[in-house]
């Protein structure tokens, strides 16, 4: 069985209503429904961008959910003499990060914690405190919230941490 | 006849690396199957399998081009050599692309399948012996858009954003998961055009349906160049 080789006028006609029938249904119904663009109105009529909506609702939902997984980030941040700082992770509940970080040689009073998402009362947990000038280690947030640091430098010089992160967060930054 | 193939496959990579960026498009994956993969890492080999297999089995644009590749093709050796073209094709640039992490917009890549469908449904009517008196190579038609549907297998596994601990094991899997849900399409596929040659009607609707099959292809070229378009 071998191939028809189709009139000169079947070939176009075919293009034709192929192209004809492609443009009615993009326009009335797929465009509506993917990217609730809708210049007909049918698709509203239709119930059809309410699609497109919902979708858009979902994706950010499961932004919230879940935080991709980062490769490592290197992050400086430098405590003036005599002050402190805090440097924090959005991060949701059982999201995991690794960590490293390092001074320029000055140990520094620090307190790692979490501040649960959404709490006024000012209550924290935290998971260690010590004065180091280096510290390695993982943590799984408790519960969603802001995870980080706090440093203070009691030194009458300002000193560079570097801090190396690896896992699930959002950056959330100095605080 | 090869050189205007030849010439064709120049302009769509042309359009394809107009489209490579550095970002990826979230697009065309289901949330349950990322949370899965970006909370899992290391090798996992049945679940890649699955994932490969229900991308492609569940991929309309890939079955539809098959559709079209397979529609006159009656011995089974034929369909065997036509579908062992489009699985080198894919493979090669699945693999490429996911180890030379070569981003492609998923998009633009996906409405070269979509213009694949379209390409093979006015083959399929005869419109290139029409048009240019002569026939491009089918089996090299069917070669290169394999490769273009690679990058696109390419860019779904990369959406995943991949540890690269486990990487290659893992984009074999999903590989093979491709070759398996490719053929147990394919099976219900050949055997329902097998079953329809046998009617007079098959003759009668081929117009028709490769007809459907151009426009199903460019109902998805418009989705996607929207999406693109809009992203």
């Amino acid at each position: 069985m071998t191939p028809p080789i189709v009139s000169t006028k079947t070939l176009l006609k075919s293009t034709i209503v192929a192209t004809i029938i492609a443009l009615i249904v993009l326009v009335v119904f797929i465009l509506p429904a993917e990217y609730n663009i809708d210049p007909t109105h049918i698709g509203h009529r239709l119930g059809l961008t309410a699609l497109a909506h919902h979708d858009d609702e979902a994706e950010s939902k499961a932004d919230i959910i879940v935080n991709a997984k980062q490769g490592q980030q290197v992050i400086e941040v430098t405590v003036p003499a005599g002050k402190g700082i805090e440097y924090k992770f959005q991060m949701a509940q059982y999201e995991k990060m690794t960590y490293e970080w390092i001074t320029d040689g000055e140990p520094l009073y620090f307190d790692l914690h979490g501040e649960p998402q959404g709490d006024t009362t000012g209550y924290f947990e935290s998971y260690a405190i010590a004065t180091l000038s280096a510290m390695k280690g993982s943590f799984t947030s408790p519960f969603a919230g802001s995870h980080g640091w706090y440093w203070k430098n009691n030194s009458d010089k300002p000193v560079a941490i570097q801090l190396i992160v690896e896992g699930q967060y959002e950056v959330i930054g100095l605080k | 006849m090869h050189s205007q193939v030849l010439r064709f496959t120049a302009l769509l990579f042309a359009v394809a690396l107009m489209g490579m960026s550095f970002d990826i498009l979230a697009h065309g994956v289901d949330d349950k199957t990322r949370v899965f993969l970006e909370q899992n890492t290391g090798v996992q080999f049945i679940p890649f399998i699955y994932i490969g297999a229900k991308h492609m089995f569940t991929g309309y644009d890939h079955i539809l081009f098959l559709v079209g590749v397979i529609f006159f093709l009656y011995r089974s050796r034929d369909v065997l050599l036509y579908i062992s073209m489009f699985t080198i094709g894919h493979s090669i640039t699945l693999l490429w692309g996911v180890l030379g992490d070569i981003q492609v917009n998923p998009y633009l890549i996906d409405a070269i399948i979509g213009f694949s469908v379209i390409y093979k449904g006015f083959d399929n009517l005869g419109g290139f012996k029409r048009l240019l008196g002569k026939q491009p190579s089918t089996k090299l038609a069917v070669l290169i858009f394999g490769l273009f549907h690679g990058f696109g297998l390419a860019t779904k596994l990369q959406e995943f954003e991949l540890d690269s601990d486990g990487l290659v094991a893992n984009m074999i899997a999903f590989n093979i998961g491709v070759e398996l849900g490719q053929f147990m399409a394919l099976a219900f596929i050949v055997i329902a055009i097998n079953f329809w040659r046998k009617s007079p009607s098959f003759q009668r609707f081929a117009i028709t349906t490769n007809t459907m099959l151009m426009s199903a292809g460019l109902m998805l070229v418009g989705l996607q160049l929207t999406g693109y378009y809009l992203s």
